[in-house]
């Protein structure tokens, strides 16, 4: 690669103020908030379309330049981070809310529009909508969320956020502009088939397949009166039969369970976290008592909570980055692992044993993801990023957790280089052919985000 | 000379060991609601290291060793204005209250290390100049001529500190506060008064503040005045927050004129015989606003001018878009902070006001520059001059 050349091609293709090899800013884009090493990189380049995206991935064909495209850069596991250097694509300038369809109820947007844009944008315009929101800080994009196959609030009714693609504009690796979903027959986004869905393709794939840069992505209806409804359970061996009660009523928007060593009255208990909506405060009330009643016969019992608490759970987005804060170091990172619910209590007990073990604080989580079918279990880690050997402590115990969800039948979610080798380990061989051919296809010289789900 | 500032968070931690603590989850760069980035450096420059959250990453990798001094870092640690939209939005405790702080502290690093941009070296220039004493490089005003015009005593229970803005750029904000305290009958007078240090503390320059301190304090001591009042916003913020730093306890008290005439008109002193028919908004000065958490008074005291029709913008109180002048941009980028000052009356225009208020002589310039690129044709005027076009009088 002739560096001074892309540069000055880059810079040709989206302008000066928008692309950077200044060492300032590679330093920043280096490195994220998680436990990942920094990594080189070379340029970082902001689009403000789709047609100086597909120049942007000629270019790097051509020059045989690694291309990472970011949104909101909060993955915490180094996905936006160069393996093998290059340019790192910032989204953020393609932020236009394109359409609201409140009829077919989808959004139309560009791929840099935050979850906190989209959200206060339908808060105000179409109050009665809500979007998939995940459980990150609002700086994080809806497609970012949506292509990591994220989850958030709205996950237990509808399943994860992911599936609530309808539709993507992506640039493929040779620079074409590729339609999937129903605008690729009609000229409506308001649905994935009934076509051969490719859509899958660039779920999880950490932008090795393609640059998403235009999506739809469904709406909800926003309930008149939403609640949070606390239990407490002693005992994680009583989780699955809670919440398969819970889940049998139909009436949970979404169900989160907790259990933290810290702070500590918090020790020893596990908290259920349960969404209920309705159409009056009547209707309200009646489902709390049902989640009462259910709670009493699961082992466990409501809990009253002060109001702080509360409102802190039903705001929107939830102040996630709080769980970053505990150690006040500033690095955060966790395992999300999607887990199946048999073994929900098991991943529990061992997963507690793993953070003592690395001396962090047991901080556990997890949400449902369309009822049952799947649930995401949380093992958290924050560390304090200007202490080495603490980073280095939480790398390792992220590690051990991967291969712990692995043990257990899950599967890490959004996992960092490490735990995608450990995914790739245990794949099916001809799954992971197949992922492997489609890849070489789409991508012959490997720029897409090279090093992430790379076969060896 | 004094020594220099060395901004400390508390007594036991230093700034230094703390600033780690930034995850850069992003709420700094937001308004309130997430509608859009409030912080009008990353609005602008775009890259993640134009925000708060990357600047702290940046101080911190200088901290650690991991990257050095460059011009570079030092241009984005400089292209802030400080407005504290930051410190608002940032959700951890006991740290948000820091940033600008945090910011400022590293910008005096940047001096330390020889890469203060040129164009803000011109504030410590002009400031340290003996025939000058103020960043706009004109010759001191003694204000002897203004006493004399004004006929005010050598001793007074007050001290009017005008500030360099109103001063020697505003004037007809100065004259304006000085007939209102004339008519309100305070015992005030004037000093022979150096710069607060605003400019140079926001921009790290921070070498000569305590002398400009002390002498400005032997001045306002000398007067036998326990009480000062600015109508500058950043004077207020200086006076009140940042000398405080150097002396715990100043020995006197700090107003900004906002306040007394609010207290003048809770004591019903004030009789308005004229009215003000105007549609009018208020821009939040951030220095008086996020700085010192002065949101209400100004629009109570606009809410009681007969006649007047206050509307908000979109972006108000702790919310407010920064006029974009503060923290040295107006003289480091003075294009990019117009075009802060032009989003600003962009907004104004939705709220269909005629005129834009303050109480800041520095944002009545950014604003009324923007006023006059852009032709936008608002009044931009400050609350104390509303009160010289009215009619009223004092009473007992």
């Amino acid at each position: 690669m002739n560096k001074e050349n892309v540069f000055e091609q880059l810079e040709h293709i989206v302008g000066k103020d928008f692309v950077s090899n200044r060492e300032e800013d590679l330093y920043i884009y280096s490195q994220d908030p998680g436990a990942s090493l920094p990594r080189h990189v070379d340029f970082v380049v902001m689009p403000e379309n789709v047609e100086e995206v597909q120049k942007i991935v000629k270019l790097a064909n051509q020059e045989k330049v690694p291309v990472i495209p970011m949104g909101g850069g909060l993955t915490l596991s180094g996905l936006i981070i160069p393996v093998k250097g290059g340019i790192v694509m910032d989204m953020k300038r393609m932020n236009s809310i394109i359409e609201i369809n409140a009829l077919s109820k989808y959004a139309l947007i560009e791929a840099g529009v935050t979850t906190g844009q989209l959200l206060s944008f339908l808060n105000e315009n179409y109050p009665n909508l809500q979007p998939p929101v995940p459980d990150a800080p609002p700086s994080a994009t809806i497609a970012g969320n949506v292509l990591i196959h994220g989850s958030g609030y709205l996950s237990q009714k509808y399943g994860n956020h992911g599936a609530m693609i309808n539709g993507l504009e992506v640039v493929l690796p040779n620079g074409d502009i590729c339609k999937m979903g129903s605008c690729a027959v009609s000229k409506y986004w308001f649905a994935r088939g009934p076509i051969p869905d490719l859509i899958g393709l660039f779920i999880s794939s950490f932008g090795t397949m393609g640059i998403v840069t235009k999506l739809s992505v469904q709406l909800f209806d926003k309930p008149k009166f939403r609640e949070v409804v606390f239990g407490l359970l002693n005992d994680p061996n009583d989780i699955p039969n809670i919440l398969l009660k819970i889940t049998e009523t139909g009436l949970a928007e979404d169900v989160l369970i907790g259990m933290q060593d810290k702070p500590d009255w918090m020790k020893g208990y596990v908290f259920i976290i349960a969404y209920v909506t309705g159409e009056s405060q009547e209707e309200i009330d009646s489902h709390i008592k049902i989640f009462k009643r259910i709670y009493r016969k699961a082992k466990a019992r409501y809990m009253k909570t002060a109001e702080r608490i509360r409102k802190v759970y039903l705001e929107k987005p939830i102040f996630a980055a709080a769980a970053a804060d505990y150690r006040k170091g500033g690095g955060f990172e966790y395992v999300g692992a999607n887990m199946p619910l048999e073994n929900l209590p098991e991943a529990y007990k061992k997963g507690a044993e793993i953070s003592k073990r690395y001396g962090i604080v047991p901080t556990l989580g997890s949400r449902l993801i369309g009822g049952t079918h799947n649930i995401v279990m949380f093992f958290s880690y924050s560390f304090n990023r200007a202490d080495p050997k603490d980073m280095e402590n939480a790398r390792e115990a992220l590690h051990e957790t991967n291969k712990l969800a692995l043990e257990l039948g899950g599967i890490p979610w959004k996992a960092e280089l490490s735990g995608q080798q450990l995914i790739l380990k245990k794949m099916d061989p001809n799954y992971k052919k197949l992922f492997n051919t489609i890849r070489s296809i789409l991508d012959p010289n490997h720029i897409m985000n090279p090093g992430n789900w790379e076969v060896k | 000379m004094g020594g220099e500032i060395k901004i400390t968070i508390n007594s036991e931690q230093d700034w230094k060991d703390i600033v780690h603590r930034c995850f850069r989850c992003g709420y700094c760069k937001f308004t309130q609601n997430f509608s859009d980035f409030n912080c009008p450096s990353y609005r602008k420059f775009k890259f993640e290291t134009y925000s708060t959250g990357g600047r702290m990453w940046l101080i911190y990798g200088i901290i650690n060793g991991e990257i050095q001094w460059n011009s570079g870092i030092a241009n984005v640690l400089y292209a802030c204005s400080t407005c504290g939209n930051c410190i608002e939005n940032c959700r951890f405790d006991k740290f948000n209250d820091f940033l600008v702080d945090f910011i400022e502290a590293a910008r005096v690093e940047a001096v330390n290390n020889g890469f203060c941009p040129e164009k803000q070296k011109v504030l410590l220039e002009r400031t340290e100049n003996r025939e000058m004493f103020n960043p706009y490089g004109e010759i001191n005003s003694n204000n002897e001529e203004l006493k004399s015009k004004y006929n005010l005593p050598d001793n007074a229970e007050w001290v009017y500190f005008i500030g360099c803005t109103s001063n020697y750029r505003q004037k007809n904000l100065r004259d304006a506060t000085l007939n209102f305290l004339k008519k309100a009958k305070i015992d005030f007078t004037l000093i022979d008064e150096h710069c607060c240090c605003s400019p140079i503390i926001r921009t790290g320059q921070t070498k000569p503040v305590k002398d400009f301190m002390n002498y400005n304090l032997a001045q306002i001591k000398n007067t036998g005045a326990m009480k000062v009042i600015t109508s500058c916003a950043g004077c207020y913020r200086t006076l009140k927050k940042d000398w405080s730093k150097f002396e715990t306890d100043l020995g006197i008290e700090i107003f900004h004129t906002i306040e007394l005439v609010k207290k003048l008109l809770d004591e019903e002193k004030i009789k308005f015989k004229s009215e003000y028919n105007k549609k009018v908004t208020y821009h939040d000065p951030c220095h008086l606003g996020r700085h010192m958490g002065v949101y209400e008074i100004p629009r109570e005291v606009l809410k009681q001018i007969p006649g007047v029709e206050l509307v908000e913008m979109k972006r108000n109180r702790e919310n407010a878009w920064c006029c974009g002048a503060g923290g040295g941009v107006k003289i480091g980028y003075p294009e990019w902070a117009v075009e802060i000052s032009g989003e600003r009356l962009e907004e104004a225009k939705q709220t269909g006001a005629s005129e834009i208020t303050s109480v800041c002589p520095f944002c009545r310039t950014n604003l009324s520059d923007a006023n006059q690129k852009y032709s936008m044709n608002f009044e931009i005027i400050d609350i104390i001059e509303i009160f010289d076009k009215l009619d009223y009088e004092i009473v007992d």
